[in-house]
């Protein structure tokens, strides 16, 4: 029965927008409510996985299925099976994604043009992302990978902003470009990786656990670690390496290839932007800790402090286009690039901890980007102006949208008590920590990333004083009858989301409990092979 | 007596104008009139050669038998052209084109 | 898990309370309905009055015991454990004595001093939630908590200057102050990383059993020198305080005169072993600096709070510089003096400011309460606010029978043990140390002669009322506390009971002695002098200094970073994207051109061929039959040639 949970996990929105199809266009509250069912199975799975689950095994809830199996002849087979599986690193992102979905789904309520093609699309969406972050074999990962960007291309084309067209298109072209980067590395992986299990003829196989071995490896392929080939500086490991980084990095994103981050989350709509900043970015972060490090173990080592110095810039680059940015949503977009480079420090770091904090940062990040854009939206829906310098002393009109807005930036920019801090505090432990360990990142690194920190609280309360303290004040057309508090609907949104970063940020251990053993595993895993690799050439 | 040639050369004039006549013109008539000119070119030719072997007979009776041919020929050909003026209101060939695609 | 067997659990019950009693009051007050937050002027003050007694318990329990020490896992990572727990030992008992003390008489002033507050319930919640973290940030056992009570202090104090937000000088002031403490929070950050790195461990305990100095050991005591910069307003990073006071008086008492900014100070003596000789070095002399920056500004200010957050900014110089000086217990004794004192003398200032208030109210008179030169010859219309005023104010002078006149001669005595007989820069810091004291003796005597002695100003005619009893209440007390009393039985030669360890040298205490009555005579002399030089005023203009390099180099790096998102990294994409249509477009054109042109070509060329060869075959007889002589000639020719 456990084997089964995930493609449950899968399936289920799949199920329902089969559902949704056959449904008659007019029944518009049919498919709130069936998106809505599909969420609440997935979160009775995601806690019964979450009891079930064994922090022992590496992997947990494995189901293999064989998928596709080609006779290429001479070349051996082709083989790629339906492997999904969750482990430390999933997991968490597995439990935010099913979380932001349910959210998101009560943020899409209000939502009333064409109401069946954007809740199908949503749960299509869906299926994706929880796809992507539990495949365990490359071709699925990437089929996966691909998947969501159409759902996501028409949910911002059709449902968006103003500048809906530019915004999409450049969110497609920009995230189509990583795909085609990790594209070439999968056929180069493909042809260099064969099935040890299957003796006799030469199976090629998909599955990265396959990959992470140096020993799977054809001698004389392509990324064969005892013969590569030298293309340029580098020779084709470090190449592929590099491909897949830049791939997953603009998926992040990482400066300087962002700036399809803050049109697209301008021109979203609000639980678009969500899923955009939640979920979306992690997948980012998940390929590389997935598939890059431990696949090229000795290309992490020998790019470590690259990865890292991309991490800090984008730390420092984003906090100070945050502060530059006139328009909410902007600045929050900023804010998670600048979140999300704390991400790509704690892994290049390769230090226990530095890893552990920066799924952690993913997981947290994803709750409080999903606050701090829904509150965006709270006031877009009211008055749809986004601009800070449109509104002063809110705090007078709205009393309970101030407090939670309060929470969410101090959550945003590292206090204590939420789950920011956490992870923060374990990446800044783990980046310097590194140079007297893992010896990749320079202790000045960590040193500098603590700007964010300071540039943070600076964007952040600038912010707070300029559209919330004060007289109160609204410029332009606005009137003061569309200036009002939160309402139930909004209510159930920001309360779970608040509770959750708290909680996460007061009692870390169960999180970090699931995290620690895959944290341990990877850098361990990385050093070792990597040096070896290292070694040997 | 003249020698062949002459003969041979009227002959071939002839048959020349004839089918000058039957290229140029638009009538049928005068179409007709030009077959006529060109099958009395090549009687005038049977005839000539006949006269290089007297003792035989053949180009004469196969001119007379030309004749005989051209005048039925002749009666046909006005016939047609009759029948067509009477259709079609004219007689040039190239007004009537019904079978053109 | 581990405990003490020798505390019993009565003790543990007390230091439970005393520890969480403060965050009830936290969640009760956030948790309350508005219309019954009249409750919350009964249960705040109440919750916080037995976790004072609770203290109290604990601090008997404690003192000439060994330190008690409870921890219990938080985060486990990596198989290194992050512990939350707390280490009690007399220091921290007598800390949190002093928090919940102070916190509680300030609760109780609040209920009169917030009366008819629209944010009174946010009010409280945030003293009970600061109360808390500050109480984390005394007892913690490890400096990883103690970081999290340092930011949430920082974040309680931010909510708490800008308890007026309608008023944007105190938003600007709420967000300047919490960023400044930032900056000195990513120093504490950094020595963190450092001691995570070194040692491997945050526990206070193992920091201060460290033996012999290394230089991360420098490193790091300097980088949390830097947190201790933040959070007690030292040199550079001192201009928040004074803007801070644009929040409640009540406020400024308790958070930003005597707990919240001593934090740093407390933190320096608990791990004081760990700081190295080097840096101890450094550590003097920004005390010293800040100490001086703070005396002199304080002499140039008009504005009451200002003065005495100045005066603040001083005297926490003054503790620093002793820590410097290698004398963490003489730090510790003017903190615990200056807490009392210096919040006495807030809310002292704090009930001229509100009786003054209410008379404006009454008599629809407009003047700003808080600049002194409005005031005067209040004594006899505020008697009690004067008596007060006068008491903590003599203590903060350092004249004798007041506890700041133990407290400060037992920094004077570190001071000039310290310096030792040599000459050296240390003697320059000593000659600081005098002259700060000479300088607070002027101000204070100042700032008291020109709002309670001569003639009356704005306030002539205007009937004041004396404060409710809840406000007075507190102020006695704490002006009780500011005589000797409260560290020694004997005004000169201290028994020092909190503290016995300390060396004592009769010559300094009579020279500190003479020293402030020359100060108080010079005082005297020059009390109606307007020597208001306006580089005392604006503080040596550091704040305009930090704020021109945030306008001009900070900025401009804003500035820049969206330029180059805007005018370099999209315009380059949009410029390959533009590239790609253009090759797009000669694609296409080639498309058309040449690909379809011979496609197209091909096709009319067949059709030409064919309408030429249909020509032949129009239906016109005599071209047949021209087109056959036509063809048989040129055959002709063609065989017979």
């Amino acid at each position: 029965m456990q084997q089964y949970l995930i493609s449950l996990l899968i399936f289920s929105p799949l199920a329902a927008a089969f559902i949704g199809v056959l449904l008659p266009a007019k029944s518009e509250n049919s498919f709130r409510y069936l998106t809505l069912a599909a969420n609440v199975i997935q979160l009775f799975v995601v806690l019964f996985m979450f009891v079930a689950y064994d922090s022992a095994a590496r992997i947990n809830f494995v189901e293999q299925q064989p998928w596709i199996t080609l006779d290429l002849g001479a070349w051996g087979f082709l083989k790629a099976t339906y492997l999904v599986g969750i482990d430390g690193l999933s997991f968490p992102l597995v439990i935010l994604s099913v979380f932001i979905m349910g959210i998101a789904t009560i943020s899409s309520w209000t939502v009333t043009q064409n109401v069946k093609g954007y809740f199908i699309l949503l749960l299509v969406l869906n299926a994706s992302i929880i796809g992507s972050f539990t495949a365990f074999d490359f071709l699925l990962f990437y089929l996966f990978f691909e998947f969501m960007l159409l759902p996501m291309f028409f949910l911002i084309a059709i449902w968006g902003g103003p500048r809906r067209e530019y915004a999409s298109i450049k969110f497609f072209l920009y995230t189509l470009l990583g795909s085609i980067f990790i594209l070439i590395a999968m056929i180069g992986l493909y042809l260099s990786v064969h099935d040890p299990v299957t003796s006799g003829k030469l199976v090629h196989s998909f599955n990265i656990l396959h990959m992470t071995d140096p020993a799977n490896f054809i001698s004389n392929s392509i990324l064969d670690p005892n013969n590569p080939w030298e293309i340029g500086p580098y020779n084709g490991r470090l190449w592929a390496f590099l491909l897949l980084f830049i791939g997953f990095a603009i998926k992040l994103p990482m400066v300087p290839l962002h700036t399809w981050l803050p049109d697209a989350h301008v021109e979203a709509s609000t639980p678009i932007s969500v899923i955009l900043a939640a979920l979306l970015l992690k997948i980012g972060g998940y390929g590389l800790a997935r598939i890059a490090f431990p696949v090229f173990p000795e290309a992490a080592l020998y790019f470590g402090w690259f990865v890292g110095l991309m991490g800090l810039i984008s730390i420092i680059y984003g906090a100070l286009n945050a502060m530059a940015s006139k328009d909410l949503k902007r600045l929050i977009a900023y804010s998670s690039v600048s979140h999300m480079g704390f991400v790509l420090l704690g892994f290049a770091s390769l230090t226990p901890e530095g890893v552990a904090g920066a799924v952690y940062q993913m997981f947290s990040h994803g709750i409080i980007s999903a606050m701090l854009f829904l509150l965006a939206g709270v006031i877009y829906d009211r008055t749809h102006d986004r601009m800070i310098s449109t509104y002063s002393g809110l705090s007078s009109k709205m009393k309970s949208y101030t407090a939670m807005v309060l929470v969410g930036f101090f959550a945003s920019l590292g206090l204590p008590g939420f789950s920011g801090f956490i992870a923060e505090i374990m990446i800044f432990l783990g980046a310097f920590k590194s140079n007297s360990t893992t010896g990749i990142l320079p202790e000045s690194f960590a040193v500098l990333a603590t700007l964010g920190l300071i540039l943070g609280a600076a964007y952040y309360l600038w912010t707070l004083q300029r559209m919330f303290f004060g007289p109160f004040n609204v410029k332009g057309h606005i009137a003061e009858s569309q200036i009002y508090d939160l309402t139930q609907r909004e209510y159930w949104m920001l309360i779970p989301l608040a509770a959750a970063t708290l909680c996460f940020g007061i009692f870390p251990q169960p999180i970090l409990s699931i995290i620690d053993p895959f944290a341990k595993h990877i850098t361990e895993f990385v050093l070792t092979t990597g040096r070896n690799l290292t070694l040997s050439l | 007596m003249f020698p062949i040639e002459h003969v041979l050369f009227l002959a071939a004039l002839l048959f020349s104008l004839g089918l000058m006549i039957i290229i140029i013109k638009r009538n049928t008539i005068m179409i007709l009139l030009g077959i006529e000119l060109m099958l009395n070119a090549s009687n005038l030719n049977l005839v000539a050669f006949n006269n290089l072997m007297p003792e035989k007979m053949d180009g004469q009776i196969f001119a007379l038998f030309v004749i005989i041919v051209a005048v039925s020929e002749a009666a046909v050909g006005l016939a047609i052209v009759l029948q067509v003026y009477q259709y079609y209101q004219t007689s040039i060939p190239d007004s009537v084109s019904d079978l053109k695609e | 898990m581990q405990s003490n067997i020798s505390y019993s659990l009565f003790f543990e019950i007390c230091l439970l309370l005393a520890t969480t009693l403060p965050l009830m009051s936290f969640l009760f007050s956030l948790a309350i309905a508005e219309k019954y937050s009249w409750a919350v002027s009964i249960t705040a003050p109440f919750l916080l009055l037995i976790s004072a007694l609770s203290s109290l318990v604990v601090f008997f329990s404690v003192l000439d015991e060994q330190p008690y020490q409870f921890a219990m896992a938080w985060m486990v990572v990596a198989d290194q454990t992050f512990s939350a727990g707390v280490f009690v030992n007399v220091l921290a008992a007598t800390m949190l004595l002093v928090v919940t003390v102070i916190s509680f008489l300030v609760h109780l002033y609040s209920i009169g001093y917030m009366a008819g507050d629209a944010g009174f319930r946010k009010y409280f919640a945030m003293l009970g939630l600061f109360t808390f973290s500050m109480i984390a940030i005394v007892l913690a056992n490890n400096l990883l908590i103690v970081f999290v009570g340092w930011e949430l202090v920082g974040f309680s104090s931010y909510m708490l200057i800008g308890h007026w937000k309608e008023k944007p000088e105190a938003a600007r002031a709420a967000k300047k102050a919490f960023v400044l403490n930032r900056i000195g929070d990513a120093g504490f950050l950094v020595g963190l990383m450092i001691l995570w790195t070194h040692q491997g461990s945050f526990d206070i305990s193992t920091l201060d059993a460290i033996n012999g100095f290394s230089e991360w050991q420098t490193a790091a005591s300097l980088c949390i020198f830097c947190g201790v910069t933040g959070k007690s307003a030292q040199f550079p990073l001192l201009t928040w305080l004074p803007d801070a006071m644009e929040g409640p008086t009540p406020v400024s008492a308790l958070i930003h005169a005597a707990t919240m900014v001593a934090a740093g100070v407390y933190l320096m003596i608990r791990i004081f072993p760990f700081f190295t000789p080097t840096a101890l070095d450094v550590v003097s002399i920004v005390g010293i600096i800040t100490s001086l920056i703070g005396a002199l500004a304080a002499l140039g200010q008009y504005d009451i709070k200002k003065i005495l957050a100045y005066s603040t900014i001083s005297q926490l110089g003054l503790m620093v510089t002793a820590i410097g000086s290698a004398t963490p217990d003489a730090a510790f004794i003017h903190l615990f003096t200056h807490a009392f004192f210096k919040a006495c003398l807030f809310l002292a200032a704090g009930s001229i400011i509100h009786s003054l208030h209410h008379a404006q109210h009454q008599f629809h008179t407009h003047f700003d309460v808080q600049d002194i030169r409005n005031l005067g010859g209040l004594r006899k219309k505020l008697p009690v606010v004067f008596a007060v005023f006068l008491l903590a104010g003599s203590s903060l002078a350092g004249l004798p029978f007041f506890s700041g006149f133990l407290s400060k001669d037992a920094i004077l005595t570190g001071l000039v043990t310290w310096a030792g007989p040599d000459t050296s820069w240390k003697w320059l810091v000593v000659m600081g140390a005098f002259a700060v004291t000479f300088l607070t003796m002027v101000y204070t005597f100042r700032m008291i002669w020109i709002i309670f002695f001569g003639s009356e100003k704005k306030t002539s005619g205007v009937d004041l009322p004396e404060s409710p009893v809840v406000m007075q209440v507190p102020l006695l007390i704490l002006a009780t506390a500011s005589l000797w009393i409260i560290i020694s039985w004997n005004p000169f030669i201290n028994t020092r009971w909190i503290n016995p360890a300390l060396v004592h040298s009769w010559n300094v205490t009579i020279l500190s002695v003479i020293w402030v009555l020359v100060a108080l005579a010079v005082a005297y002399r020059t009390r109606n002098r307007a020597s208001q030089l306006k580089i005392f005023l604006h503080a040596f203009y550091l704040d305009h200094l930090i704020e021109w390099n945030i306008k001009n180099v900070a900025m401009k790096f804003v500035g820049m970073a969206s330029r180059i998102d805007k005018k370099l990294i999209d315009p380059f994409l949009h410029g390959t994207a533009y590239a790609q249509v253009l090759v797009a477009h000669v694609t296409g054109w080639f498309d058309r051109a040449l690909v379809d042109g011979t496609v197209n070509g091909f096709t009319s060329f067949v059709r030409g061929v064919g309408s030429v060869t249909r020509s032949f075959q129009d239906g016109k007889i005599q071209l047949y039959i021209f087109w056959s002589i036509f063809t048989i000639i040129i055959f002709l020719i063609w065989t017979l040639l």
